[in-house]
């Protein structure tokens, strides 16, 4: 009896040694991250696929059981995910830890005044792109360690080298990206949705304008004449945009202007480009080769 | 008056919430248009008619973090009404159970839990009309849902009771729904629903649904025998409704969608039908068993429009007044209807211009066909309030 009750425990701890964390994030980039920490030890999935826009991800319940049964539920936040609750919700799952990686990040655009429909479909929270700047995505993947090693302490160490490891390639990264855009500085730009100010503000890129006129709103052809103005009074020659945008507009302008569109996967796996964070980030920098 | 007093109140409450830091999210939907119609006969024919503007407030929020609540509070045909109010508790329960309580759109069949504003189409599908009532199926009651333990799709179970008196509104006229009610006294009645969601590709889901709803509807003198001079006795009128939804929706990319939707039902109730034999009238207790379903197609594309179709059927006829005798010759009338639109939505949800055109054609066993009536509606739907999320 006493043997049968040794085996018996030692099975079990065996199989808590092997037991993945259980992971669902919103989006691809964050998943990315996740395995880049947790590699072998955490099973990730993740809800918002990298080639779709993920201000608009319809309530499945195939989302909600993906969430059925994980420990742990990253997102961007800052209202990006304006989805993500109904999902939570309709998962049922009561041990459901939600992760916010918003919390330490220097936010940009908090509306200040009181926001209506006629500013457009603007983030009450601030600007929630904000992973597109690389020294935020450090942030990010320094909350998602912590995350992990608070779900699975047995595995701190492993977690912390994994880290340290991954924030090392980032940086070195960060510098080849820093001395690529080094003499683009001051370079004004125009971008399809207001998503890229964090990265222009990492790389002292102008967004010059937007082809929605407004947060959410649709490229209308009054609006086109502002920005072909624009273009063709600053000399602008990018046009850089989510790949999940209709290029209709930007292609307008593009040919009555000379500008090129770049159109570019802003999550991980969103093109073949971006297997990676990392190769995403390499893909937009590439973005401002010859301009 | 005090319902009006009652109204201010709960304005005023929402106002106050509003200005506070822990609120609830409050969405306001008007609806306006104007309608024509080309029928024969009609006094209004090719006249352009106002309908009456009608408002949908929805305050809803968390109570804690294990329960949520709503209100929708509906201003229609010029009176306020409270068109939901309930509790639903979403976690914490045991088997992952979730509970809503209070009045709410029942779940039998997809369509009736979706308020019309959000529909792809103008017009409340026959059936429903003269199954549910011509507000849809909406009762006091509790619904329990539960998730099937299948991992490969989602599966759910929905079980609940309510009051019934819903469908006292497919049995009467707004003059006899009191005394309907009254004679119905306290039976509530039993709504369940399985629904299966399919995921076939990154574009492409696919939802069904099979709903069983029985109970008592009504109860009434019946002749048990056919023979006068014997007393006759109080029956009760028992209904069964079995219903069968399917949802499809392709959505290749943000800018363009396909959905494909249909829901049938199979009605099965007790009807009485009186009859003279020369002196006296003697009711008759018989059953009926009849059909409706329908089914429609829209399509989005470029983001901001939608077109799209839909057939209508049903037993009975849309537009007679529900009453003993009509609904005992529900078995022999028939309404088709032919629905098309254009839908224009410039920003998302926040408001939408929809054309529509409907043809009802009618089918009568005993009597010359009513004529077709054909209504051609604009309407412009408004959404003051945050980003909703979009449900499948
Ligand atoms: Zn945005």
């Amino acid at each position: 009896m006493k043997k049968i009750v040794i085996v018996l425990i030692a099975i079990l701890s065996m199989a808590n040694v092997f037991a993945q964390v259980k992971v669902v994030t919103t989006t691809t980039v964050i998943s990315d991250f996740v395995r880049e920490i947790g590699k072998e030890k955490v099973k990730v999935d993740y809800i918002c696929r990298g080639d779709q826009d993920p201000h608009f991800v319809e309530i499945l319940p195939t989302y909600m059981l993906k969430i059925r049964n994980v420990d742990l539920f990253i997102k961007v936040g800052l209202g990006l995910e304006g989805w993500a609750q109904q999902l939570i919700d309709g998962s049922r799952n009561s041990k459901l830890h939600v992760v916010d990686l918003s919390e330490n990040i220097s936010k940009r655009e908090v509306p200040t005044t009181k926001t209506d429909g006629s500013q457009g479909d603007v983030h009450p929270f601030g600007n929630p792109h904000y992973w597109l700047d690389p020294e935020n995505a450090k942030i990010m993947v320094k909350e998602i360690s912590e995350a992990l090693i608070a779900r699975d302490p047995a595995n701190a160490a492993y977690y912390e080298k994994n880290t340290h490891e991954y924030l090392h390639r980032l940086d070195a990264k960060m510098k080849e990206w820093q001395a690529a855009m080094a003499s683009k500085r001051g370079k004004k730009i125009i971008t399809f949705h207001a998503s890229w100010i964090y990265f222009c503000e990492r790389y002292g890129i102008v967004a010059a304008g937007y082809v929605e006129p407004k947060p959410g709103i649709a490229p209308s052809p009054s609006h086109n004449a502002d920005v072909i103005n624009i273009v063709k009074n600053n000399g602008i020659k990018l046009i850089l945009m989510e790949n999940f945008y209709s290029d209709a507009a930007p292609n307008q302008i593009a040919r009555l202007t000379g500008a090129k569109v770049y159109k570019t996967a802003t999550a991980v796996g969103g093109s073949p480009q971006a297997p990676s964070y990392i190769a995403m980030m390499d893909s937009i920098i590439k973005a401002f080769d010859g301009i | 008056m005090v319902k009006h007093g009652f109204m201010l109140c709960l304005l005023l409450a929402i106002t106050v919430w509003a200005q506070s830091n822990v609120n609830p999210d409050i969405s306001l939907i008007g609806t306006t248009g104007i309608s024509t119609n080309f029928t024969k006969n009609d006094p209004d024919k090719g006249k352009l008619v106002f309908t009456d503007p009608e408002v949908e407030m929805l305050v809803e929020g968390y109570l804690n973090p294990f329960a949520k609540a709503a209100a929708v509070i509906s201003y229609e045909d010029g009176s306020f009404g409270v068109e939901e109010l309930y509790a639903h508790v979403v976690n914490g329960l045991p088997l992952d159970m979730q509970i809503k309580a209070g009045k709410f759109l029942v779940g039998f069949g997809k369509l009736n839990t979706v308020h019309p504003h959000a529909w792809p189409f103008l017009q409340r599908p026959l059936f429903h009309q003269i199954y549910f009532s011509p507000d849809g199926f909406n009762d006091i009651g509790a619904n329990f849902s539960f998730i099937l333990p299948f991992e490969s799709f989602y599966s759910g179970i929905d079980i609940g009771v309510f009051r019934g008196d819903a469908l006292t509104h497919s049995i009467s006229a707004e003059d006899t729904y009191e005394a309907a009610k009254q004679r119905r006294g306290n039976n509530p009645i039993g709504v369940a629903r399985w629904n299966g969601f399919f995921t076939l590709s990154d574009e492409s889901n696919f939802e069904l649904g099979v709903s069983i709803a029985g109970g008592l509807l009504d109860k009434q003198a019946v002749s048990v025998t056919g023979d006068t001079s014997l007393p006759s006795v109080i029956k009760a009128l028992n209904f069964c409704y079995t219903g069968l939804d399917f949802k499809y929706k392709y959505k290749p990319d943000a800018y363009t969608s396909l959905v494909l939707q249909g829901e049938a039902i199979l009605n099965n109730r007790d009807v009485v039908r009186s009859y003279s034999d020369g002196v006296n009238t003697i009711q008759n207790l018989d059953h009926i068993s009849t059909t409706g379903a329908f089914m429609s197609i829209d399509y989005r594309f470029d983001k901001q429009f939608s077109v799209g179709c839909k057939y209508d059927f049903t037993y009975g006829l849309i537009g007679d007044t529900p009453g003993n005798t009509t609904l005992g010759n529900d078995s022999k009338n028939k309404t088709m209807g032919y629905e098309g639109w254009i839908g224009y939505y410039p920003v998302e949800e926040t408001l939408a211009l929809r054309l529509g055109f409907q043809s009802l054609q009618f089918s009568v066993a005993d009597g010359p066909n009513p004529d077709p009536r054909n209504t051609v509606q604009l309407q412009m739907i408004f959404s003051l309030g945050p980003h909703k999320a979009h449900p499948f």
